[in-house]
Protein backbone atom coordinates (compact mmCIF):
# COMPACT_ATOMS: atom_id res chain seq x y z
CA UNK A 1 0.00 0.00 0.00
CA UNK A 2 1.68 3.37 -1.39
CA UNK A 3 1.33 6.14 1.61
CA UNK A 4 -1.72 7.82 1.92
CA UNK A 5 -3.26 10.52 3.97
CA UNK A 6 -4.28 8.23 6.57
CA UNK A 7 -0.73 7.46 6.65
CA UNK A 8 0.75 11.10 6.87
CA UNK A 9 -1.74 11.93 9.44
CA UNK A 10 -0.17 9.76 11.66
CA UNK A 11 3.43 9.78 10.58
CA UNK A 12 6.03 11.51 12.37
CA UNK A 13 9.66 12.55 11.84
CA UNK A 14 12.05 10.53 13.53
CA UNK A 15 13.95 13.21 14.96
CA UNK A 16 11.32 16.00 15.87
CA UNK A 17 8.47 14.28 15.98
CA UNK A 18 6.85 16.26 13.49
CA UNK A 19 4.68 15.87 10.73
CA UNK A 20 6.30 14.92 7.39
CA UNK A 21 4.49 15.69 4.17
CA UNK A 22 5.04 13.76 0.65
CA UNK A 23 7.69 15.24 -1.68
CA UNK A 24 9.49 14.31 -5.29
CA UNK A 25 6.47 13.39 -6.76
CA UNK A 26 5.75 10.96 -3.33
CA UNK A 27 8.92 9.31 -3.53
CA UNK A 28 10.00 10.93 -0.08
CA UNK A 29 8.76 12.24 3.10
CA UNK A 30 9.77 15.61 4.61
CA UNK A 31 10.25 17.04 7.58
CA UNK A 32 9.70 21.36 7.57
CA UNK A 33 11.41 21.71 10.67
CA UNK A 34 15.01 19.88 10.57
CA UNK A 35 15.04 20.00 7.02
CA UNK A 36 15.49 15.86 6.56
CA UNK A 37 14.15 14.14 3.73
CA UNK A 38 13.27 10.14 4.05
CA UNK A 39 13.03 8.04 1.39
CA UNK A 40 10.66 5.73 0.09
CA UNK A 41 11.84 2.78 -1.30
CA UNK A 42 9.45 0.05 -3.11
CA UNK A 43 6.38 1.68 -1.03
CA UNK A 44 8.26 1.42 2.22
CA UNK A 45 8.87 4.97 3.77
CA UNK A 46 12.36 4.60 5.62
CA UNK A 47 11.91 6.65 8.67
CA UNK A 48 15.70 6.11 9.93
CA UNK A 49 17.79 9.30 10.62
CA UNK A 50 20.96 7.42 9.64
CA UNK A 51 19.06 6.89 6.41
CA UNK A 52 17.82 10.51 5.42
CA UNK A 53 19.28 13.43 3.87
CA UNK A 54 19.38 17.36 4.36
CA UNK A 55 17.94 19.07 2.16
CA UNK A 56 16.82 23.06 2.19
CA UNK B 1 29.27 -19.65 10.31
CA UNK B 2 28.42 -16.19 9.13
CA UNK B 3 25.11 -16.28 11.15
CA UNK B 4 26.73 -16.06 14.64
CA UNK B 5 29.45 -14.18 13.84
CA UNK B 6 30.23 -11.32 16.19
CA UNK B 7 32.72 -8.33 16.81
CA UNK B 8 33.52 -7.38 20.49
CA UNK B 9 32.54 -4.05 20.46
CA UNK B 10 28.70 -5.12 20.01
CA UNK B 11 28.60 -6.26 23.55
CA UNK B 12 26.14 -3.60 25.70
CA UNK B 13 23.33 -2.50 26.62
CA UNK B 14 22.46 -0.34 30.11
CA UNK B 15 22.29 -1.38 33.43
CA UNK B 16 18.60 -1.85 33.82
CA UNK B 17 18.77 -4.44 30.42
CA UNK B 18 21.16 -6.02 32.16
CA UNK B 19 19.55 -6.66 35.31
CA UNK B 20 16.58 -8.64 33.14
CA UNK B 21 18.76 -10.31 31.12
CA UNK B 22 22.65 -11.16 31.31
CA UNK B 23 23.00 -10.84 27.44
CA UNK B 24 23.48 -7.91 25.16
CA UNK B 25 22.47 -7.37 21.85
CA UNK B 26 22.85 -4.31 19.57
CA UNK B 27 20.82 -3.13 16.57
CA UNK B 28 23.29 -3.23 13.56
CA UNK B 29 23.72 -7.10 15.03
CA UNK B 30 19.79 -7.70 14.90
CA UNK B 31 19.85 -5.96 11.30
CA UNK B 32 22.59 -8.28 9.98
CA UNK B 33 21.38 -11.86 11.39
CA UNK B 34 17.67 -10.83 9.88
CA UNK B 35 18.94 -10.06 6.89
CA UNK B 36 20.70 -13.37 6.75
CA UNK B 37 17.84 -15.42 8.24
CA UNK B 38 15.38 -13.91 5.86
CA UNK B 39 15.85 -16.93 3.66
CA UNK B 40 15.14 -19.26 5.95
CA UNK B 41 12.83 -17.72 8.53
CA UNK B 42 9.31 -18.81 7.53
CA UNK B 43 10.74 -22.57 7.82
CA UNK B 44 12.50 -22.15 10.53
CA UNK B 45 10.11 -20.31 12.72
CA UNK B 46 7.25 -20.95 10.51
CA UNK B 47 5.34 -24.04 11.85
CA UNK B 48 6.93 -24.24 14.95
CA UNK B 49 5.33 -20.67 16.32
CA UNK B 50 2.43 -20.95 14.51
CA UNK B 51 0.07 -21.46 17.80
CA UNK B 52 1.28 -18.46 19.49
CA UNK B 53 0.73 -16.40 16.49
CA UNK B 54 -3.11 -17.81 16.55
CA UNK B 55 -3.49 -17.22 20.15
CA UNK B 56 -2.08 -13.41 20.40
CA UNK B 57 -4.66 -12.81 17.03
CA UNK B 58 -7.59 -14.27 19.08
CA UNK B 59 -6.14 -11.93 22.36
CA UNK B 60 -6.40 -8.82 19.91
CA UNK B 61 -10.35 -9.05 20.06
CA UNK B 62 -10.26 -6.95 16.34
CA UNK B 63 -13.19 -4.89 15.89
CA UNK B 64 -13.69 -2.98 12.36
CA UNK B 65 -12.00 -0.71 11.64
CA UNK B 66 -9.01 -0.79 14.31
CA UNK B 67 -5.78 0.56 14.21
CA UNK B 68 -3.01 -2.04 14.40
CA UNK B 69 0.74 -1.66 14.53
CA UNK B 70 3.03 -4.90 14.11
CA UNK B 71 6.27 -4.29 15.42
CA UNK B 72 8.64 -6.70 14.06
CA UNK B 73 6.76 -7.49 10.98
CA UNK B 74 9.55 -9.43 9.46
CA UNK B 75 8.51 -12.07 6.42
CA UNK B 76 4.87 -10.92 6.90
CA UNK B 77 4.06 -14.18 8.17
CA UNK B 78 1.22 -12.77 10.03
CA UNK B 79 0.07 -10.14 7.72
CA UNK B 80 -2.69 -12.64 6.00
CA UNK B 81 -4.53 -13.70 9.43
CA UNK B 82 -5.72 -10.26 10.40
CA UNK B 83 -9.45 -9.81 9.21
CA UNK B 84 -9.66 -6.85 6.14
CA UNK B 85 -11.73 -4.67 7.94
CA UNK B 86 -8.69 -3.27 10.18
CA UNK B 87 -5.63 -1.18 9.23
CA UNK B 88 -2.43 -2.84 9.56
CA UNK B 89 0.86 -1.36 9.88
CA UNK B 90 4.16 -3.10 10.28
CA UNK B 91 7.34 -1.92 11.06
CA UNK B 92 10.94 -3.72 11.15
CA UNK B 93 14.90 -2.57 10.95
CA UNK B 94 15.56 -5.20 8.38
CA UNK B 95 15.15 -3.97 5.25
CA UNK B 96 15.59 -7.77 3.80
CA UNK B 97 12.69 -9.25 5.97
CA UNK B 98 10.63 -6.30 5.04
CA UNK B 99 11.92 -7.28 1.11
CA UNK B 100 9.80 -10.46 1.71
CA UNK B 101 7.06 -8.99 3.39
CA UNK B 102 6.14 -6.50 0.53
CA UNK B 103 6.41 -9.72 -1.70
CA UNK B 104 3.91 -11.29 0.44
CA UNK B 105 1.71 -8.67 0.76
CA UNK B 106 1.69 -8.05 -2.89
CA UNK B 107 1.41 -11.88 -3.61
CA UNK B 108 -1.68 -12.35 -1.41
CA UNK B 109 -3.06 -9.00 -2.63
CA UNK B 110 -3.41 -7.61 1.59
CA UNK B 111 -4.36 -3.94 0.92
CA UNK B 112 -5.16 -3.91 4.67
CA UNK B 113 -1.52 -3.72 5.46
CA UNK B 114 1.19 -1.13 4.84
CA UNK B 115 4.97 -1.50 5.44
CA UNK B 116 7.58 0.89 6.78
CA UNK B 117 11.08 0.32 8.17
CA UNK B 118 11.16 2.09 11.23
CA UNK B 119 13.41 1.47 14.52
CA UNK B 120 11.23 -0.63 16.81
CA UNK B 121 12.64 1.73 20.23
CA UNK B 122 12.36 5.22 18.31
CA UNK B 123 8.59 4.86 16.50
CA UNK B 124 7.73 7.60 14.48
CA UNK B 125 4.07 7.66 15.00
CA UNK B 126 1.94 10.02 17.47
CA UNK B 127 0.75 9.38 20.84
CA UNK B 128 -1.94 7.53 21.40
CA UNK B 129 -2.46 6.26 17.34
CA UNK B 130 -3.06 2.72 17.48
CA UNK B 131 -5.88 0.11 19.29
CA UNK B 132 -3.70 -2.62 18.78
CA UNK B 133 -0.09 -3.03 19.50
CA UNK B 134 1.75 -6.05 18.79
CA UNK B 135 4.97 -7.43 19.02
CA UNK B 136 5.36 -10.93 18.17
CA UNK B 137 9.09 -12.65 18.77
CA UNK B 138 10.34 -9.09 18.99
CA UNK B 139 11.59 -8.19 22.25
CA UNK B 140 14.37 -10.69 22.74
CA UNK B 141 16.03 -9.54 19.66
CA UNK B 142 15.93 -5.85 20.52
CA UNK B 143 18.93 -4.29 22.38
CA UNK B 144 16.67 -2.23 24.80
CA UNK B 145 13.47 -4.56 25.57
CA UNK B 146 12.36 -1.77 27.82
CA UNK B 147 12.37 1.24 25.09
CA UNK B 148 10.59 -0.96 22.84
CA UNK B 149 8.11 -1.35 25.29
CA UNK B 150 7.31 2.16 26.73
CA UNK B 151 7.61 3.56 22.70
CA UNK B 152 4.24 0.33 22.32
CA UNK B 153 2.78 1.81 25.45
CA UNK B 154 3.49 5.88 23.92
CA UNK B 155 1.34 4.69 20.35
CA UNK B 156 -1.40 2.38 21.81
CA UNK B 157 -4.43 4.88 23.00
CA UNK B 158 -5.80 4.22 26.37
CA UNK B 159 -7.63 1.50 26.79
CA UNK B 160 -6.25 -0.07 23.46
CA UNK B 161 -4.25 -3.83 23.89
CA UNK B 162 -0.36 -4.12 24.09
CA UNK B 163 0.36 -8.06 23.15
CA UNK B 164 3.34 -8.82 23.20
CA UNK B 165 4.25 -12.76 22.18
CA UNK B 166 7.81 -13.91 23.44
CA UNK B 167 10.12 -16.17 25.61
CA UNK B 168 10.66 -15.12 28.85
CA UNK B 169 12.72 -16.85 31.65
CA UNK B 170 11.23 -19.70 33.35
CA UNK B 171 10.08 -19.22 36.94
CA UNK B 172 11.11 -23.22 37.27
CA UNK B 173 14.14 -22.56 39.34
CA UNK B 174 16.47 -25.06 37.34
CA UNK B 175 15.24 -24.02 33.94
CA UNK B 176 15.93 -20.79 34.77
CA UNK B 177 19.26 -21.54 35.82
CA UNK B 178 19.41 -23.14 32.17
CA UNK B 179 18.53 -20.50 30.71
CA UNK B 180 20.75 -17.82 32.18
CA UNK B 181 23.29 -20.33 31.47
CA UNK B 182 22.69 -20.53 27.75
CA UNK B 183 21.79 -16.80 27.45
CA UNK B 184 25.21 -15.83 26.41
CA UNK B 185 25.55 -18.27 23.68
CA UNK B 186 21.65 -17.94 22.24
CA UNK B 187 22.91 -13.92 21.93
CA UNK B 188 24.80 -15.00 19.06
CA UNK B 189 22.05 -15.81 17.19
CA UNK B 190 20.35 -11.90 18.00
CA UNK B 191 18.16 -14.14 20.89
CA UNK B 192 18.25 -13.21 25.06
CA UNK B 193 16.83 -16.24 26.30
CA UNK B 194 17.01 -15.10 29.98
CA UNK B 195 14.15 -11.89 29.88
CA UNK B 196 12.83 -11.70 33.58
CA UNK B 197 9.28 -11.13 32.59
CA UNK B 198 8.06 -9.08 35.69
CA UNK B 199 10.83 -6.53 35.47
CA UNK B 200 10.16 -6.45 32.13
CA UNK B 201 6.72 -5.37 33.02
CA UNK B 202 7.18 -3.17 35.50
CA UNK B 203 9.98 -0.96 34.01
CA UNK B 204 7.83 -0.94 31.08
CA UNK B 205 4.73 0.30 33.07
CA UNK B 206 2.76 -2.43 31.96
CA UNK B 207 -0.11 -4.07 34.09
CA UNK B 208 -1.50 -7.60 32.13
CA UNK B 209 -4.30 -8.73 32.36
CA UNK B 210 -3.64 -11.81 31.15
CA UNK B 211 -0.33 -14.28 30.45
CA UNK B 212 -0.44 -17.83 28.79
CA UNK B 213 1.74 -20.17 28.16
CA UNK B 214 1.98 -21.05 24.08
CA UNK B 215 3.59 -23.25 21.22
CA UNK B 216 5.71 -26.66 21.84
CA UNK B 217 6.05 -27.23 25.96
CA UNK B 218 4.43 -23.77 26.86
CA UNK B 219 7.72 -22.35 26.66
CA UNK B 220 6.72 -19.06 25.00
CA UNK B 221 4.24 -15.93 26.70
CA UNK B 222 1.29 -14.16 25.39
CA UNK B 223 1.19 -11.06 27.78
CA UNK B 224 -1.53 -8.97 26.84
CA UNK B 225 -1.98 -5.49 28.59
CA UNK B 226 -5.15 -2.55 28.32
CA UNK B 227 -3.38 0.23 28.13
CA UNK B 228 -3.70 2.46 31.06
Amino acid sequence: MPVDAALLEILACPNCKTPVRLVKEETALKCDQCHRVYPIKDDIPVMLIEEATVEP
Amino acid sequence: MALFEREDNEYGGDVATRALSVAAVETHFVERVYGKLSKVYDIVFGPTLHPGRLSALEHMRIQPGDRILEVGVGTGINASLYPRHCHVTGIDLSRSMLDKARERVAREGLQHVRLMEMDASSLTFADETFDIVYAPYLVSVVPDPVQVAREMRRVCRKGGRIVILNHFRSPNPVLSRAERAISPLTVHIGFKSDLDLPGFLAQADLQPVSIEKVNVLGMWSLVTCLRA
